[in-house]
């Protein structure tokens, strides 16, 4: 079993790698796209062009796009990110401040909704058929499909506006302590708990179901254990599988699909490093910044089918034949 | 860059100093200090906490253009000259300057005793190694743009160790202007330079560098080599914040005291708010309202006159900016320039005739055109309440709003929204002198002519004031470009808003410009 | 949300579905279908007859009377140009429910077109394709448009064409998945012993049989459209001024929230929030109808 379990990791991995290089190349090719140059971008829409294609002399940028590429690749396979065309500075640690600023976001919003997410589907399961049921999937429904923006607006205006609250904004000032990190990022951390709990819910729910229904659950009860101890041990563990895959693909999209949040409460997270590289024409950072969100989905993605590989025996005979 | 004067001078009062300088007879104004703000009677020793604009790139004053960079220059970095807020020219590290008869030779006097922060003295090589960096086409530097036509690389030449002459392509009369503040890029470096600013803000000034964090913050302790004495406060703290929202936020949560910009537009919260203090500063901050005289509808004049004829510019005025602002009048000649001739008569709203000016050039009915602009500030709101205004006499406006990127594109004609489109609105910041936008926005071979406005007389016109001194003959040639441009109306300058810095009520001392300046040397609280 | 619900990989649906009375009688019982319908319906109406009904010009500026709290001449108070919030809300739905649908549209018809080819022919095009869809769906939905977006200049016409293509993908998946399920069957094996073509079979034979799967797509990618279109009106990337979309709306007016005045975002808010939670109440009948 180990062996090819290894290999198949080896496959997934090669994949990755290859699907990270035509990412690069596409971002790339897409970025030839973007409007304005980088000169311009950094001496500003009036600038003389004689210093714009100085300046972009100076950067290097007036070379054909395919070697400036290729010099970049080179020096990414020896883990040197580049320099930011409009910082002059290597992109590496501004991409690490952001995705450490994202994670903070994401990691808030997890802790708080996971157990709740789980806790509902559970409730709803138990109750399947129910009002409970009905309500809890309902408007796990409705919260999930209701645009970030819509959501971070209401509370605003409930939680910042007229009850004052909480920090309106997540721009705390730098150098804050954690104390006050935490309270600016409750806030934005909201809207992304109202849009995962009720996918969470969801999923629990289905998994919650189907372990009830399960011979093993069945066997269990039928030896006489009590109803929570069931629960506890053998429904829940069962259940939680689904909801790991979901955590993990929802992990891609909480690192890098937080743009809308990150705006709204200005945040400078890796959404709004990319948008602002964009428009920059920053080649390197642009290329860092969406690496990075790829390669923190397919890793998520793939800590999760291995998870999944580990604990469910079923999966493992199917997936590797 | 600009126009040397005062709004004493514009009152018809020229001060001594004033007089002196311009007319060329010798700026006696070298008393020591004098580039620092009237004194305000403050407690030393304060940490002021400043909300400024996230820079956009490194922090380097030949390339820096955009006013979270610039800010950080002038903390440490100082100019030959301080345009005031008042438009006044005072001394910085020159203590005078005189023309030669012809306007084409200009020298300064430079102060003495001027320490870098690196421990060299300033003297005359450094400022000839400086003006030389940012004239020279090879070294992307942004202030070409200002230079471009005035002085080349070689221009500067050292007469002794502290005093330099320029040596102009033509004669500039107002030549102090394009080495003082108003051109941000103008700090003096070292001449040893190597393009390392970022690493230690090597300058002249009131602080220097204690620890910079690109994308978070700067942090500056007070410089006690400086010329000018001893700043006032210890230490300035520079919060870098992404946009405007999150610095009100940060005002109104008293984490800092100054804010570096506030616009009218979405700074409601701050406005009547009593425990802020705004500093309002009345600028040539403005928008364009382009029509392309070349091609199209707009290339007949009437057509032109009639569009600029629909704003209801008061109304404007009090809805964008709750009346914080200056009224255009269809020129660049801001009413805060003190050349401006306030003769000419003010454009006001009048449908009746634009229906008439419309029916007489063919377009009774109207027609249909595109507004292209960039999504900035109060621009696409401006956009709205002209397609609003053009309704009323037919002509439809779609709009187009893009990012500043895609409007500006290669800024190139035939490659920019910006100079191609038949209608569009393009931002422009304060300038202390009319200059450049009488050149480059509306000149035969302007290269921001987005009107493609072409006028061998008003080129002529531009010429002469440009070279002229004397502030009684630059008004009369100001008066007869104003008529011109209020006839041919190629562009609409509906109005000049208010600079304002926010600071909080206990704080004294904070002096700016509207070119997004803070001079905080004499700042304190409470 | 919803960048990663989309990337989650579809489950093919199982198509042994009930014949089609059957499903209509479940559609006609299901009250989450006929709410979602209320609350597309009400809108669509809206979005139709609104510039005929509302009170007052929508997009007519009154720069003395900005910011006015809501009161009997302005239900919903003024924006920051004086207009009327109520007018702009009630006929604010029309370019999004013209641009979303549309969008759609294009990304069902895309995906339906290489799910196919893929599904049905496999082989080198099948892992190309597979490939480009792997890296597009590796990174979320909305960075994806919003670099397009930065690139091709906002206009309805390119998000249409953006949202489109980037669904695309997605439908290419699951129709494939679907085709997948079907090859195998019989049917598909008699088409092939009676020497029809593959384009034929494919065409003919299999797009019949998979329409459940796709109607179902379709309804919840429409949710998605609108979901994508609202926020990125609210990135600046979407619907442009002087439309009285609601995510543009917001965008214009949230800086003023700050200063306490809320109207010119709340009712914006809620509309795109019933309008959304509508279209998916309606997806989510569709789906129950079609696969119960």
């Amino acid at each position: 079993m180990r062996i090819p379990l290894l290999r198949l990791l080896g496959q997934r991995l090669a994949l990755a790698a290859l699907t990270l290089l035509l990412l690069s190349l596409v971002v790339f090719a897409g970025g030839q796209l973007l409007p304005g140059d980088v000169g311009r971008a950094i001496l500003g829409p009036l600038a003389d062009p004689r210093a714009v294609a100085a300046l972009d002399h100076q950067l290097g940028l007036d070379r054909p796009a395919s070697m400036l590429y290729l010099e970049w690749m080179g020096r990414l396979l020896h883990g040197d990110m580049g320099l930011s065309y409009a910082f002059r500075r290597p992109v590496a640690p501004f991409v690490a401040a952001a995705l450490v600023n994202s994670l903070k976001l994401a990691g808030l919003a997890f802790v708080i909704v996971v157990p709740l997410g789980i806790a509902g589907g559970v409730v709803a399961a138990l109750h399947a058929g129910r009002w409970q049921d009905r309500a809890i999937t309902l408007t796990g429904v409705s919260l999930t499909v209701v645009p970030e923006f819509v959501s971070s607006i209401v509370l605003i205006l409930v939680l910042a506006v007229w009850l004052r609250a909480l920090p309106i904004s997540a721009a705390w000032r730098p150098g804050s302590s954690a104390l006050v990190q935490l309270q600016h990022l409750i806030l934005p951390a909201l809207p992304l708990v109202i849009v995962l709990f009720g996918y969470i819910a969801r999923m629990t729910r289905a998994g919650t179901v189907e372990a009830l229904e399960a011979d093993y659950t069945r066997t269990a009860v039928l030896k006489g254990l009590p109803r929570g101890v069931v629960i506890r041990r053998h429904v829940l563990r069962n259940a939680l599988l689904p909801t790991i895959t979901v955590l993990a693909t929802q992990t891609g999209y909480l690192i890098g699909g937080l743009v809308v949040v990150e705006t709204l409460f200005r945040y400078r997270g890796i959404g709004s490093l990319i948008l602002t590289a964009a428009r920059g024409k920053d080649f390197p950072m642009l290329e860092a910044g969406i690496l990075t969100v790829g390669a923190v989905y397919i890793a998520a993605t793939l800590i999760a089918d291995a998870v999944l590989l580990l604990l469910d025996p079923r999966q493992r005979l199917g997936d590797a034949p | 860059m600009g126009q040397h004067r005062d709004r004493t001078a514009a009152a018809g009062g020229l001060s001594r100093r004033d007089l002196l300088a311009r007319t060329g007879a010798g700026g006696i104004a070298g008393v020591l200090g004098a580039a620092r703000p009237a004194r305000a009677a403050g407690r030393p020793g304060a940490t002021i906490r400043v909300a400024a604009a996230v820079p956009a790139g490194a922090i380097d004053p030949v390339t820096v253009a955009d006013i979270g960079g610039l800010v950080l220059l002038q903390q440490t970095g100082e100019f030959l000259v301080y345009d005031a807020p008042d438009l006044t020219l005072r001394p910085m590290l020159a203590l005078s300057w005189t023309p030669n008869p012809k306007g084409d030779v200009w020298t300064f006097r430079l102060r003495q005793g001027v320490k870098f922060h690196s421990g060299g003295t300033m003297v005359a090589d450094d400022v000839v190694a400086t003006m030389d960096r940012l004239a020279d086409p090879k070294n992307g530097s942004n202030a070409l743009s200002v230079f471009k036509g005035v002085l080349s690389p070689g221009g500067t030449r050292k007469v002794d160790d502290h005093t330099v002459a320029f040596h102009l392509d033509r004669p500039v009369g107002h030549f102090p202007y394009y080495v003082s503040s108003d051109n941000y890029n103008a700090i003096i470096l070292p001449a040893s330079y190597k393009g390392d600013f970022e690493k230690t803000f090597d300058g002249t000034g009131p602080f220097r560098l204690a620890r910079y964090t690109p994308n978070a913050g700067a942090s500056f302790v007070a410089n006690r080599e400086w010329w000018g004495g001893r700043a006032l406060p210890a230490r300035v703290e520079f919060g870098l914040y992404a946009d405007q929202q999150s610095q009100i936020l940060a005002m109104q949560g008293q984490q800092v005291d100054v804010m570096q910009q506030l616009t009218v537009q979405g700074g409601q919260a701050l406005l009547n708010n009593p425990d802020v203090r705004l500093i309002k500063l009345r600028s040539s901050i403005h928008r364009q309202v382009h029509m392309r005289c070349d091609t199209g509808p707009f290339a007949d004049k009437r057509v032109r006159q009639a569009l600029a004829l629909t704003l209801d510019r008061p109304a404007l005025v009090a809805g964008l900016f709750h009346g914080l602002s200056d009224l255009g009048n269809d020129s660049p000649f801001a009413p805060v320039y003190p050349s401006t001739d306030h003769s000419v008569p003010q454009r006001g709203k009048d449908i009746a005739r634009a229906k008439l000016l419309m029916a007489a050039a063919g377009h009774a009915h109207g027609f249909t055109v595109t507004l292209t602009t960039e999504r900035l500030q109060e621009i696409p709101d401006y956009a709205v309440l002209i397609r609003n205004a053009a309704k009323q006499i037919g002509i439809t406006v779609n709009l187009k709003v893009e990012t500043q990127a895609a409007y500006y594109g290669a800024a190139k004609f035939g490659q920019s929204d910006w100079l191609d489109s038949a209608l569009g609105i393009t931002d422009y910041g304060h300038r202390g002198v009319p200059d450049a936008l009488l050149s480059a926005t509306l000149g035969s071979d302007g290269p921001w002519n987005a009107a493609h406005f072409r006028n061998p007389a008003y080129d002529r016109l531009v010429g002469d004031y440009v070279a002229t001194t004397g502030l009684a003959a630059q008004r009369s040639i100001a008066g007869r470009i104003e008529a011109l441009l209020l006839d041919e109306t190629p562009v609409i300058f509906a109005y000049f808003y208010n600079y304002l810095i926010a600071t909080g009520a206990d704080v004294r001392g904070v002096e700016g410009t509207a070119i997004s300046q803070l001079f905080l040397q004499s700042a304190s609280i409470g | 949300m919803s960048e990663a619900v989309l990337m989650e990989p579809a489950p093919p649906i199982e198509v042994e579905a009930p014949p089609p009375r059957t499903r209509l009688a479940s559609l006609r019982r299901s009250a989450t279908f006929w709410t979602g319908a209320a609350i597309v319906l009400f809108w669509t109406l809206c979005a139709i007859l609104g510039p005929t009904l509302v009170p007052q010009d929508p997009y007519a500026d009154h720069l003395l009377h900005e910011l006015a709290p809501p009161s009997a001449a302005h239900w919903f108070g003024t924006d920051q140009l004086g207009r009327d919030i109520f007018s702009r809300v009630i006929v604010g739905a029309r370019d999004i429910l013209t641009i979303a649908p549309l969008a759609t549209l294009l990304g069902v018809v895309a995906g339906i077109a290489l799910g196919l080819l893929t599904g049905t022919f496999g082989g080198w095009i099948d892992a190309v394709i597979g490939r480009a869809i792997e890296v597009m769906v590796s990174l979320p939905l909305i960075i994806v448009a919003l670099l397009a977006l930065v690139a091709l200049g906002p206009s309805s016409v390119t998000v249409v064409v953006v949202i489109g293509l980037v669904f695309a993908p997605l439908i290419t998946r699951t129709v494939r998945a679907a085709v997948l399920a079907e090859r195998g069957l019989d049917y598909v094996a008699a088409a092939e012993l009676r020497g029809e073509s593959r384009l034929a079979i494919m065409v003919l034979e299999i797009l019949p049989n998979i329409t459940a799967p796709i109607v179902v797509e379709a309804t919840v990618r429409l949710g998605y459209a609108i979901f994508t279109v609202a926020s990125l009106s609210f990135l600046g990337f979407g619907i442009q001024p002087p439309s009285a979309d609601w995510g543009l709306a917001i965008a214009e007016n949230y800086g003023v929230i700050g200063g306490g005045y809320w109207w010119p975002v709340a009712f914006d808010a809620a509309a795109t929030a019933s309008l959304v939670v509508g279209v998916n109440l309606l997806a989510e009948g569709i789906q129950e109808a079609l696969s119960a």
